[in-house]
């Protein structure tokens, strides 16, 4: 391996800052009393105390899952503070209220929010730590019927249609980590587009993780109802710490007849340093609910950060000619771990579906993808292609593929395609007789293996996220 | 099914053993008593367990058969429709108890070349020096309950000894004959190809009539620099047997082996297939063709694991399902971080022939070194319509073009087999399964 790819590899964390806000943090450790706290503090409805119980029950009898193909030590799940939230100064009227040092952090981060906002057309739902402290562009969205804002707040303003639908795609009991957000989660966001509205804008959420030892459990609820469609943003960057922290998100999207529901992720939490410790466990379950007839979901992630990533986002293809897309760019460097991967369930006659994964492991990761895609004996002419590809830079690191495919229909067309590669000294000797230079030639070389899913993101995540692997990646090929 | 009962079960089956003759060599004593120990430190298996995810044996451990000693008195005239050549040598075992009136064994140093065909429990004393660095040493028991079953119960079985530079001209065949409903066998091969040695051994287990019984057997083989094994299994079991196997091969620098396994027969049946490529250049193909309907259950677990550099494997398993059977597949391949410009392809092609026949499949890498090249794929489908228009265009009727292409399938595995008289059977065999009127 090269000098210039070992530089690449081990570029610094570059968002590795602590805002100092003062936070409103809940005692570590969790039974009944944290949950009734967190709902108390959040002046919650009944029926949303009782879901959150009902999860903690069946979280206690439940298991922590052995099979992912990570390794990490053993979660103490009560030393863990489950709520934090910036402490509410007073009222918020306009953008210049907001807390400087929390617009700081934005800055910081490259994201000055109402610039963002203004220019690039997003409308930004802040998330910090636990609670929506400003949203911008709701008014807009208002004009057409959209609901976009916090899931806390929508639980006051719209029970119904929170309580019609939360829990219905990834249940209460799913599995372990779905259990614990169930029964914890804090803030995240909620998203309803009715009947014939195509979203003028992308929407998008910034997380961010910020009290140390705080878990984020965010959730996030999407509709789309029939006829509307949706393209939703969430970019995750997190401050610098020692300690492990724990993100067990839930995301449930739920597309009626003929919507369309396009998810994107770029996700670069900390890491870990070069030496594996630290850096965020990412614990996620996604999944969307194609329901009605030629619905479509769309999943298009960048995962570049976090020590450990187990995530699947998953579409259930209910409705007839209803159409499922994954399309993953998955980054490890170091001692990172990435289980990740995507479901596709075929229940719907005529429904189809694309993965397209490409794992890239650097150092001494570990990348794996796992799979699976299911064609029920209902899902007649269901169709489906998958390509994973992974690229290992060095000799430490490793690539695995995990692809589960059960067909139960005789009429069904699945296809599977797998390779793995590198960077080959003559390609790199290709791109030097040319004039170019080793660092631009891989970066070039990695732009190209990803081209598939890039194509997929939306412009300005697109750009993004092709910097976020050029600078995760520099110096480690050569 | 619950855990008493599980354990109950491996309880029962190993009271069978009891009446196993003591060997004289401690060694071998030693490798049983250490698999007792191995089987009564695990579990039946169940659904949960990752490994066995798609098949479930609840059905088997109902069933405490148990294994016959009885030599039996099968004459050939009985069984002589399962001879491949009467010139080839020959291993008959009956319901696992090796028939010496049915077989034509060859015994060094009978013949001038030093081969060494014959049943274990008559070697095993005499050739100690030769067996115990191989005998219990690849198939390993420590994690797979059903061969440390059939490591306790080792006493006899199928031994080839190919010595150096030698290459056998016939093929061997090991013919394993199900007579007795009701009845477990536990049979044993053991194949060690020495240096630069070329062999072909054909593994046929078959049923005089149907019925249920058991099989649980286990095939080592071992491949010294150089040496050439071409390993042919048919499965073709009564189909209301259980049928549970395990093959490990281990390949040192430069050897090669071929393996083709068909799974046609039982009502469950396992395959686990584990070959390491333990020396540098190794090469190994790997092919297998399932055929099954009605309500058969056929698993294939293989394992191909390059330790060494430079090692070439190359996989293709077809699976065609029909009636409301379930294939389930799954293909390991596992490159070491020392193996570097390791080479390998795997497929997974799958054809449903029935609205209820089920497939699970999962063509699985796991690489731990950056200079390879892998690549692997799985279909599952029905046939191409435009090679069914294809074929109409030139005037045969739609059946007559999805026969022949469902036999065209299956027979893409089979003609790799290159002894003539079992691959026209195997080719009639398909031919009848995949014919529809």
């Amino acid at each position: 391996m090269s000098a210039v790819l070992q530089n690449l590899v081990n570029q610094p964390y570059k968002h590795g800052f602590v805002t100092e806000i003062e936070s409103d943090v809940a005692p570590k450790g969790l039974n009944e009393g944290t949950i009734r706290l967190i709902s108390a503090k959040k002046n919650e409805p009944e029926w949303l105390l009782e879901f959150r119980l009902k999860a903690y029950q069946k979280w206690l009898t439940m298991e922590e899952p052995q099979w992912p193909n990570v390794k990490y030590p053993k979660i103490d799940f009560q030393a863990i503070s489950y709520y934090s939230a910036p402490k509410p100064r007073k009222k918020l009227g306009s953008m210049d209220e907001v807390d400087p040092e929390l617009l700081r952090t934005f800055e910081k981060l490259g994201v000055p929010m109402h610039e963002r906002a203004v220019l690039a057309g997003v409308a930004v739902d802040v998330i910090f730590d636990s609670v929506s402290v400003a949203t911008t562009y709701k008014q807009k969205l208002a004009e057409v019927g959209i609901i976009f804002g916090s899931i806390s707040e929508a639980v006051h303003t719209h029970p119904d249609l929170v309580r019609q639908y939360l829990g219905t795609v990834v249940p209460i009991g799913d599995n372990y980590y779905a259990a614990l957000n169930s029964a914890v989660f804090t803030d995240g966001s909620f998203c309803f587009i009715p009947k014939g509205v195509k979203c003028p804008m992308d929407l998008s959420t910034y997380f961010r993780i910020n009290t140390q030892e705080s878990g984020q459990f965010e959730r996030t609820l999407i509709i789309a109802e029939e006829g509307a469609s949706v393209s939703y943003l969430e970019g995750c960057t997190a401050p610098r710490f020692d300690t492990n922290q724990l993100h067990a998100a839930v995301v449930e999207l739920i597309a009626h007849d003929n919507a369309d529901i396009k998810y994107s992720t770029v996700q670069n939490w900390y890491a870990g340093d070069e030496n594996g410790v630290g850096g965020i466990f990412n614990f996620v379950t996604k999944r969307g609910l194609a329901k009605g007839v030629n619905s479509r979901i769309s999943w298009t992630q960048v995962e570049t950060g976090s020590a450990i990533t187990w995530k699947y986002p998953s579409c259930v293809l209910q409705g007839d000619n209803s159409v499922g897309e994954f399309y993953s760019v998955a980054v490890t460097n170091n001692y990172q771990q990435a289980d990740t991967g995507t479901k596709m369930i075929h229940l719907g006659k005529n429904t189809r579906s694309t993965i397209v994964s490409k794992g890239i492991s650097a150092g001494h990761s570990n990348n794996s993808y796992r799979g699976l895609v299911r064609i029920g004996p209902t899902a007649t002419g269901a169709r489906n292609y998958s390509q994973c590809d992974s690229m290992l830079i060095g000799d430490q690191c490793s690539a695995s593929t995990f692809p589960y495919i059960q067909v139960r229909n005789n009429s069904a067309i699945v296809e599977h395609e797998a390779s793995t590669s590198k960077i080959g000294e003559d390609q790199l000797f290709y791109f030097a007789q040319r004039g170019i230079g080793n660092e631009e030639a891989v970066s070039m070389i990695i732009n190209g293996f990803c081209k598939d899913v890039f194509q997929q993101l939306p412009m300005e995540f697109a750009v993004e996220a092709t910097k976020l692997l050029g600078f995760k990646l520099e110096g480690s090929v050569g | 099914m619950n855990v008493a009962t599980a354990s109950g079960y491996l309880e029962s089956l190993l009271h069978g053993r009891l009446q196993l003759p003591a060997s004289q060599l401690a060694w071998f004593n030693r490798l049983r008593a250490d698999a007792v120990e191995r089987v009564g430190a695990q579990r039946v298996p169940t659904t949960r367990n990752e490994e066995w995810r798609f098949t479930d044996i609840s059905p088997l451990i109902k069933l405490p058969f148990q294994p016959v000693y009885a030599a039996s008195n099968l004459q050939a005239a009985e069984v002589e429709h399962f001879y491949l050549d009467p010139a080839a040598p020959r291993l008959v075992f009956v319901d696992g108890v090796y028939a010496p009136q049915l077989s034509t064994q060859l015994l060094s140093p009978a013949t001038d070349s030093n081969i060494m065909i014959t049943n274990l429990s008559a070697a095993v004393s005499a050739h100690v020096m030769a067996l115990e660095p191989h005998l219990g040493r690849h198939a390993e028991f420590h994690n797979n309950v059903f061969t440390a079953l059939n490591t306790s119960f080792l006493h006899d079985g199928a031994l080839i000894i190919v010595p150096r530079n030698v290459s056998v001209d016939m093929p061997v065949h090991l013919l394993f004959i199900a007579t007795q409903k009701e009845a477990a066998s536990y049979p044993r091969c053991l194949l060690i190809a020495e240096s630069g040695s070329a062999v072909t051994v054909i593994e046929d287990h078959v049923a005089l009539q149907e019925g249920v019984y058991a099989t649980n057997v286990v095939a080592e083989i071992a491949l010294a620099d150089n040496a050439r094994v071409n390993h042919i299994r048919v499965q073709r079991d009564s189909s209301q047997a259980f049928h549970i196997a395990s093959c490990a091969v281990s390949l040192a620098q430069a050897s090669c082996y071929r393996s083709t396994s068909i799974t046609l027969g039982a009502r469950i049946s396992r395959y686990n297939l584990s070959v390491r490529l333990t020396g540098e250049g190794a090469e190994c193909t790997v092919d297998g063709l399932t055929l099954i309907a009605e309500r058969q259950l056929a698993d294939t677990h293989t394992c191909i694991d390059h330790v060494k550099p430079y090692g070439i494997s190359r996989q293709s398993h077809k699976c065609i399902v029909d009636g409301a059977a379930h294939a389930v597949f799954n293909g390991k391949i596992i490159v070491h971080p020392d193996a570097q410009h390791t080479d390998s392809t795997q497929s997974s092609r799958n054809l449903l022939l029935s609205g209820r026949a089920h497939i699970d499949t999962k063509p699985q890498l796991e690489i731990f070194a950056d200079d390879v090249k892998c690549a692997h794929g799985a279909t599952v489908g029905q046939l191409d319509s435009e090679e069914i228009f294809y074929l109409m265009s030139r005037g045969l009727s739609e059946m007559t073009a999805r026969n022949l292409l469902t036999y065209a399938f299956g027979a893409e595995i089979i003609e790799r087999i290159p002894i003539a008289s079992l691959k026209h059977q195997l080719e009639q065999t398909v031919l009848e399964r995949t014919q529809r009127n």
